[in-house]
């Protein structure tokens, strides 16, 4: 069977196409997140079916979630991208027990049952601190791209302390440490410490192992080590971090499907 | 969310029941209609903000106890000119009003009533006092300390005699034990209502239970549409589903049993209570100041002093503020096993210290004992977090539906 899953993230879209019998990801595609957020998602669906060389009828089930899932009127249903990331990190590393996921606009802590049914889950409240925006905001300000910002943090032997916890602080406070001559990769480190200091906090006394990252943030390398520092255990980087969402939309919507052929 | 097709459309199966809830639509025009009339017979206004304040004594004075607690985002910000923005926005929007003077009942109030509960509170309580006439009650914390009871009933014997200096008048025992029959009637009738939702399939959501209420006691009309609504609902098991309370979609499949616990959640700030119901559920119980915590204990009517018997009841009130709170986990594990709920909903109004902190204990309730997942939402009275919250709320209930299906 084929069929899709779209998560309409805070940031971009992502979208994937799977063959739910042989488990194969036949396309994946993202773009970037905008006010007409279905005719985007439209188009991306689109463009990744005929990457596929497929058409919309062969599709037996669709998924929306993320942020903006209810706005995606071609899905059949939702499901929140708490389920869909369990089901989509579930699906490439079937061990995992923790999940980290961190996005553009938020973190959550995933905790996995056997069988890779969510346990428990926590996720940021209104403050951005914790997620992706917190490191954009950084890029923003020191002129940098992503990538160069964690090849940065790579750099430093000894990450700043960051002890603001409000991204809009957190600003004033990185300006003054780079005023002081702190080198910018101690202070890169240092927000990646801080990112994830927070959500270790987020996880509370609970963190299973094995743990896997996922979400956009996930492909910056320093965050994974950040996170194992502070969390004292191995934290593995599953492939595609960012198409989790999407890809667990897809196995969610094979489920769905088979059922109700049943 | 699982299902988008509707369901079936809710119907009006009871009429009186309907009219019940449409009744309390309106209850603040009610409210404003009756203090204005209760005014000009000369009868006096007092403000109260807090469960803990002993109605019955303000009734018996022969005065109109009305609640001022805010629960409007829009006078927040005129708040923040005086107080910090990190404090609870029921402080906030409560003082608020009375900077807008867009409350006409703060703006009536010949005394506002007020204890010291928590912090937050206390201290804008000082910066009202400023402009408003205003009685604090002493009350004690410690729970278990037999004193506290003591000391809490002696304030309550001074608050007696300030009420009857202040408006010239006696408060007899007479009017005592008639203003303790009629708040006890008033409990037992909401009581009622609320215990309706023990059933399989309750006749109301909690959005519309929740209207079931009254900014003013006592209010011998409102009695009257409680017994309506009661004898209607408990008559036919239909609903009272109502035009105007559109906010709770009625035609989704409510699978979900939600005990919701935490802060109150004052008239107007209703909205993550919506967002829960809206996710497909339907909340069986409330265990906030604004839902059973108050209503759960009467007034002994029997006992011979009237005024020991009042600090009794209202001392008995398991509110975080107290140390420690343990009357709070006794609550809510006989609401657990009288409403049956799937899981435990928490809110929190941020920076409210008392009962952030104490929701890890609340938490851990749930989780071990009750065998119940526990969601903790902090949040405001802005809607900027709504989607957050929901995606919260539904996954939390894709994992209790999971969870079912084995
Ligand atoms: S929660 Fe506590 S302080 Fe607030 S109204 Fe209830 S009793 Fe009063
Ligand atoms: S919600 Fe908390 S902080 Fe706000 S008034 Fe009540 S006890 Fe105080």
């Amino acid at each position: 069977m084929l069929c899709a899953g779209i998560d309409a993230g805070s940031r971009s879209i992502k979208a994937v196409l799977l063959d739910t019998d042989t488990g194969k990801i036949l396309a994946a595609g993202v773009s970037d997140q905008g006010v007409e957020q279905e005719r985007l998602a439209t188009e991306l669906f689109d463009k990744i079916l005929f990457e596929a060389g497929l058409e919309r009828a062969q599709i037996s089930g669709v998924i929306a979630t993320g942020y903006g899932r209810n706005a995606i009127r071609f899905a059949d249903t939702t499901i929140t991208e708490i389920t869909c990331h369990a089901r989509g990190v579930h699906q490439l590393a079937p061990e995992t027990r923790t999940i980290i996921e961190i996005g553009g606009q938020d973190s959550k802590v995933i905790s996995l049952e056997n069988g890779g049914r969510v346990r428990d889950f926590a996720m940021n409240d209104r403050c951005a601190a914790g997620t992706g925006r917190f490191l954009e905001m950084v890029a923003t300000r020191l002129n940098m791209n992503w990538s160069t910002l964690s090849e940065l943090a790579h750099q430093s032997q000894k990450p700043a302390l960051i002890s603001n916890m409000c991204v809009v602080f957190a600003e004033t406070e990185i300006i003054g440490l780079l005023a002081e001559g702190k080198p910018l990769a101690d202070v890169v480190a240092g927000v990646q410490k801080a990112i994830a200091t927070r959500v270790a906090a987020l996880a509370g006394r609970s963190v299973a192992s094995p743990v896997y990252f996922t979400g956009g943030v996930a492909l910056q390398p320093g965050m994974a080590r950040a996170l194992e520092e502070v969390l004292a255990c191995p934290v593995g980087v599953v492939s595609q971090p960012q198409f989790t969402g999407a890809l667990g939309a897809a196995v969610l919507a094979g489920e769905r499907a088979a059922r109700n052929n049943l | 969310m699982e299902c988008r097709s509707s369901g079936p459309q809710p119907s009006v199966s009871n009429a009186s029941a309907g009219a019940a809830l449409r009744w309390f639509e309106d209850m603040i025009d009610h409210c404003y209609d009756y203090a204005e009339a209760a005014r000009a017979q000369g009868r006096p206004v007092v403000g109260i903000m807090c469960e803990f304040t002993p109605r019955e004594i303000i009734l018996a004075a022969g005065a109109v106890p009305v609640c001022l607690c805010g629960g409007s985002a829009a006078t927040i910000p005129p708040a923040e000119q005086f107080l910090p923005a990190n404090l609870c926005p029921l402080i906030k929007s409560t003082f608020g009003y009375q900077v807008t003077g867009k409350n006409p009942f703060l703006n009536w109030a010949d005394l506002v009533v007020a204890e010291t509960t928590c912090d937050g509170k206390k201290k804008m309580f000082e910066l009202m006092g400023a402009a408003k006439p205003m009685y604090v009650l002493e009350l004690p914390h410690k729970a278990e300390n037999a004193a506290a009871l003591e000391h809490w009933t002696q304030e309550l014997h001074k608050f007696k005699a300030h009420l009857e200096e202040r408006f010239n008048t006696q408060i007899t025992e007479e009017k005592l034990r008639a203003a303790i029959q009629l708040m006890n009637r008033e409990r037992g009738l909401r009581r009622q209502l609320a215990d309706l939702m023990t059933q399989d399939q309750p006749p109301l959501t909690g959005r519309q239970l929740i209207e079931f209420k009254s900014i003013i006691s006592g209010i011998e009309a409102d009695l009257q549409q409680y017994e309506n609504g009661l004898k209607s609902l408990s008559a036919s098991g239909g609903d009272a589903s109502s035009p105007n309370v559109t906010a709770t979609k009625a035609s989704l499949p409510r699978e979900i049993r939600v005990l919701l616990t935490g802060v109150p959640i004052v008239h107007g700030a209703e909205r993550v209570l919506e967002l829960i119901e809206n996710a497909g559920a339907v909340v069986v119980a409330m265990e906030n100041c604004t839902g059973l915590k108050p209503i759960l204990e009467d007034v002994d009517a029997a006992d011979p002093a009237p005024i020991r018997a009042i600090a009794k009841k209202y001392y008995h009130l398991p509110c975080s503020v107290l140390t420690p709170n343990s009357g709070r986990f006794d609550t809510l594990r006989s609401l657990s096993a009288k409403f049956r709920p799937d899981c435990v909903i928490e809110i929190i109004w941020q920076a409210c210290l008392t009962y952030d902190i104490e929701s890890i204990q609340v938490r851990k309730l749930a989780e071990e004992e009750l065998k119940l997942p526990y969601l903790k939402i902090t949040t405001d009275y802005s809607p900027s977090d709504s989607a957050r919250i929901s995606a919260r709320v539904e996954a939390l209930f894709e994992t209790i539906k999971a969870k079912a299906k084995g």
